[in-house]
């Protein structure tokens, strides 16, 4: 088995009286892509945050680089390598696709922008992941949702991190640029990119990821390696946890 | 239509006057120069000339007297004078007083043959942007402008530069601090205004007449540092303190504001329950002084304001209020047309001139339909 | 060519402003004799050198999402302080820059309320400007402070290359507002506040640092109007700057500015601000009356509006 490169154990999270995470605790194997499936409230945005410094946990803690911590802040994890594309792709719409790919770590010369430069790098970025935008000088807000999440993604390659967080990465997506998406996915892990997936699809994750943890009311209530089980005995399970978490 | 009827109006009166200054001048002789500025008494004028003028014999006679008094300040009009152009900047044309002036102005201007454009800034109070417009008329093919700056510095600029250029400047009522326009290079060539100590004096002399037996007063003050408010309060004030009898109790700060005109006269009367007499720097506040004395259910208290507007007018006439000074804005205009063609005639103003005010009381308001 | 293309419909605000500004030019040439004389450019150039400064910063101020309506507060109380200091005896190399600190500290304090109530800027500098009024008036009991030193008149309104120094100061402020907000980082980060605070956030920025720098450049900004304004009159008064920052933000969304931010038009905003100065001054020398000044601002600025709004909405549709 490969090594677990980010671990998350018994974390809690409430907002007020609402307890969102109750004791989730999962991995992430080096190189593989871990999928999160859960639907609509099962607090899979709410883990996401926590992984990229949004939030801070009430408990529990988080593995990543061999040290352990309570809570991580944005620049922290930006630092330990986490590299998250949001659900909303966090894109500033009246800017370019090179000022997005480059916001908040612009490359200089001087006191000044290299825009020459960040241009060829965004050009050869997004080549490397088989995003196609002809005109890199347009608002991101006239491109496609393939487009914006190619855009997305470039953003969170363009430095070297260890760990890749996708929310959601196809929601809002036609059934064709889900698909291309998908295999870009897939062949950034071809390139050893690790990737924690979250969706509320498990069809669609199932033939892409390696290993598929289930998060229901704030529980992991299924896990396992794609490789060891089908779509179906996972969906059995999921039915079968389903009605002992609810008893309890 | 407005403009046509003020002209007519003022032809009218014109007419009358002149033919009126003549004829007293035969009779009383030409006034000596005073040293003092003349204040026009408002006693009912004796009956039988002009009946058919439309103005009462009072305004009749207080005009003969204005004129007479304006000719011995400034001399006679030219009976041909040379093309002229004249600009006025005033202080705003959001507020009645000042659109009054410029529909005067304009008035006056059509009837003595005389060119005049009025502007002014973009807000009452917007010391900035009137001065850009001076600046930019200076630059322009006036042969005088007559300025009313917002404060005493805010035009000093804009004067300095119409000196350079050889434009005249008259400065007509709220006065430029003369030194400070010293200090950066500038003069004013003629000045035409109120003496406002003197408003203040002689409506304290008139309060003071109507209390033979003495008591206290109070005086409602405009913005703190007005020039007309700081002039009007120190001329009553002054005459107040010398009177033995009067008790002077009070003087506030009303910002030319009627609520807190009327919040003040609530105040004052409950503190002084035998107040006898409160003077107010204008008209709003004095208006709202009676409104304040009304709901206290007090009579018998004198109030006197300053401007004499068609409220004070009627308050003034149902017996309310006391008094109010006046002058004829008509005749201020006029007289400052009359000082812009003569100083491009090449005449020169040593003095200041200062126009004739007018106290008008319960005793003579009835008689002073039509004066303006 | 087609590099010239795309550099025109980026600018057309702009060039369209300009193409107006011409044709009022050549009317007023036209017109009146007074018109197009050196001497009138320059009191163009005198009169709206303030106008500009404050413009350019309101203009980073919209971009950054936000807006302060302190703008003429800030001014005067920064104006009023820089006048008692110097009656009080102050040299004047020590006034100017305590007047330029004064405003900087009002803005940051704006600044500062904004990022950490997370209250909408409009409130929060609506409250301040009638906080900052209120010490103005408070500092002068209304009363307007005059005569001040020769050595403060002259750097506020002195002779610099034939005009008052205010024109120099308005054009440095442009050459050096132009690289920091187009070609460094400062500019980058301040437009994303306004379009994606979340998205900048996310990405490790940290964006009060910014929040605040912007209402500080603005504080600054007014308060050098404040001593251009102050210097000219020779008085510092509590209702200086009134209204000032609603012709800013008039201009600055003529310009090519959107209200809701995103994206700053420089350029567009100066040109804005000569456009409305040429108003004042082609109606002073027609002689119309002040009343229509607020009425053709007001045409033209819905103009302006109505067209950037449907040529956005047409490329978003392209």
């Amino acid at each position: 088995m490969k090594q677990s490169i980010l671990s998350i154990n018994q974390v809690f999270k409430s907002f007020g009286r609402i307890q969102v995470l109750h004791g989730v605790s999962l991995e992430v194997q080096q190189g593989a892509i871990t999928a999160i499936v859960g639907d609509n409230g099962s607090g899979k945005s709410t883990l996401i945050k926590i992984l990229s410094g949004n939030l801070r946990p009430d408990r529990g803690e988080i593995q990543i680089g061999g040290r352990s911590y309570h809570g991580l802040t944005i620049p922290q994890a930006m630092d330990l390598g986490i590299r998250t594309v949001y659900q909303d792709l966090a894109l500033d719409n009246f800017k370019n696709s090179v000022e997005n790919i480059f916001l908040g770590s612009e490359r200089m010369r001087g006191p000044f922008l290299d825009r020459r430069a960040m241009a060829e790098e965004a050009r050869q970025l997004l080549e490397d992941i088989h995003v196609q935008i002809p005109d890199l000088t347009q608002p991101v807000n006239h491109l496609s949702g393939g487009q914006r999440q190619g855009v997305a993604i470039a953003r969170a390659l363009r430095r070297p991190g260890s760990v890749l967080l996708l929310d959601e990465p196809t929601a809002a997506m036609g059934i064709q640029e889900s698909h291309s998406t998908l295999q870009m996915l897939s062949r950034l892990r071809e390139r050893g990119m690790t990737q924690l997936i979250i969706s509320h699809n498990l069809h669609q994750v199932f033939a892409l990821a390696d290993f598929i943890y289930v998060l229901r009311s704030g529980h992991i209530i299924a896990g396992a390696a794609t490789a060891d089980t089908t779509i179906d005995a996972l969906q059995d399970l999921i039915l079968r946890r389903e009605s002992e978490v609810e008893e309890v | 239509m407005m403009k046509k009827w003020y002209s007519l109006l003022l032809a009218a009166a014109m007419l009358f006057s002149l033919a009126a200054c003549g004829s007293s001048a035969n009779v009383e002789g030409t006034p000596a120069p005073q040293e003092s500025t003349p204040v026009v008494s408002a006693t009912p004028a004796p009956e039988g000339e002009g009946a058919d003028s439309g103005l009462s014999p009072t305004v009749q006679q207080l005009y003969q007297e204005f004129d007479a008094a304006m000719e011995a300040q400034i001399g006679t009009m030219p009976e041909q004078f040379g093309d002229i152009k004249v600009g006025a900047v005033v202080i705003s044309l959001t507020n009645p007083f000042w659109v009054n002036m410029k529909n005067y102005y304009e008035a006056a201007g059509e009837e003595m043959g005389i060119d005049i454009d009025v502007q002014t800034g973009t807000t009452e109070g917007d010391t900035a942007s009137q001065l850009d417009v001076l600046m930019t008329m200076a630059d322009m093919d006036y042969d005088v402008i007559i300025v009313s700056p917002i404060d005493g510095t805010n035009l000093i600029p804009g004067i300095v530069k119409c000196n350079e250029n050889g434009v005249k400047v008259i400065n007509l009522g709220p006065g430029v601090d003369v030194d400070a326009l010293e200090e950066a290079g500038g003069h004013l060539d003629a000045t035409i205004t109120v003496a406002f100590t003197e408003q203040g004096e002689t409506v304290a002399n008139d309060m003071i007449s109507r209390l033979p037996d003495g008591g206290q007063v109070a005086i409602l003050a405009g913005l703190a540092g007005a020039g007309q408010s700081e002039g009007r309060t120190s001329g009553a004030k002054s005459v107040f303190e010398a009177t033995d009898n009067i008790d002077l109790v009070a003087v506030q700060n009303c910002d030319w504001d009627a609520t807190l005109a009327y919040d003040a006269t609530k105040a004052l009367i409950t503190e002084y329950p035998d107040l006898k007499g409160i003077f107010c720097c204008n008209d709003t506040m004095a208006l709202a002084a009676v409104e304040a004395l009304t709901a206290e259910g007090k009579e018998g208290v004198l109030v006197y304001g300053v401007d004499f507007t068609d409220d004070a007018r009627a308050a003034i006439s149902a017996g309310t209020m006391t008094g109010s000074m006046s002058y004829s804005s008509e005749r201020y205009t006029k007289a400052a047309l009359q000082m812009a063609v003569m100083l491009n005639e090449g005449e020169t103003f040593e003095n200041n001139i200062y126009l004739p005010l007018t106290l008008v009381t319960v005793d003579n308001v009835n008689d002073l339909e039509g004066w303006k | 060519m087609i590099a010239l293309k795309r550099w025109c419909s980026r600018q057309s605000t702009s060039l369209l402003l300009l193409v107006v500004c011409l044709a009022m030019m050549v009317f007023l040439s036209i017109q009146t004799q007074s018109f197009f004389s050196l001497k009138n450019v320059v009191n163009i150039l005198e009169a709206n050198s303030y106008r500009l400064l404050l413009a350019c910063g309101m203009m980073c101020i919209i971009s950054s999402g936000a807006i302060d309506l302190s703008v003429g507060s800030i001014l005067s109380f920064s104006a009023i302080c820089t006048a008692m200091a110097l009656k009080g005896g102050l040299s004047v190399g020590l006034s100017i820059p305590l007047a330029l600190a004064l405003g900087g500290i009002m803005g940051a304090i704006n600044g500062l309320l904004i990022h950490f109530t997370r209250i909408n800027a409009f409130i929060i500098t609506l409250a301040t400007a009638f906080l900052y009024r209120g010490l103005s008036l408070i500092a002068t009991q209304g009363i307007p402070i005059t005569k001040l030193p020769q050595g403060f008149r002259s750097f506020g309104c002195g002779d610099l290359f034939g005009m008052e120094s205010g024109v120099t100061m308005a054009l440095l402020v442009i050459v050096l507002l132009t690289p920091l907000f187009y070609h460094m980082r400062w500019g980058t980060y301040v437009t994303s506040l306004g379009g994606n605070p979340e998205a900048l956030k996310r990405s490790g920025v940290p964006i009060g640092r910014y929040r605040v720098s912007v209402f500080v450049l603005m504080g600054v900004l007014s308060a050098l109007a404040g001593i251009i304004v102050t210097a000219r009159l020779n008085s510092a008064e509590a209702n200086a700057g009134l209204n000032m920052e609603m012709d800013a933000i008039c201009a600055v969304i003529m310009g090519g500015t959107a209200l809701h931010g995103g994206r700053g038009n420089l350029p567009g905003t100066v040109i804005a601000v000569f456009l409305m100065g040429l108003i004042r001054n082609g109606l002073t020398i027609l002689s119309v009356s002040s009343y229509y000044q607020q009425f053709i601002t007001g045409a033209m600025l819905l103009c302006a509006v109505v067209i950037a709004e449907f040529r956005e909405r047409k490329s978003r549709i392209g």
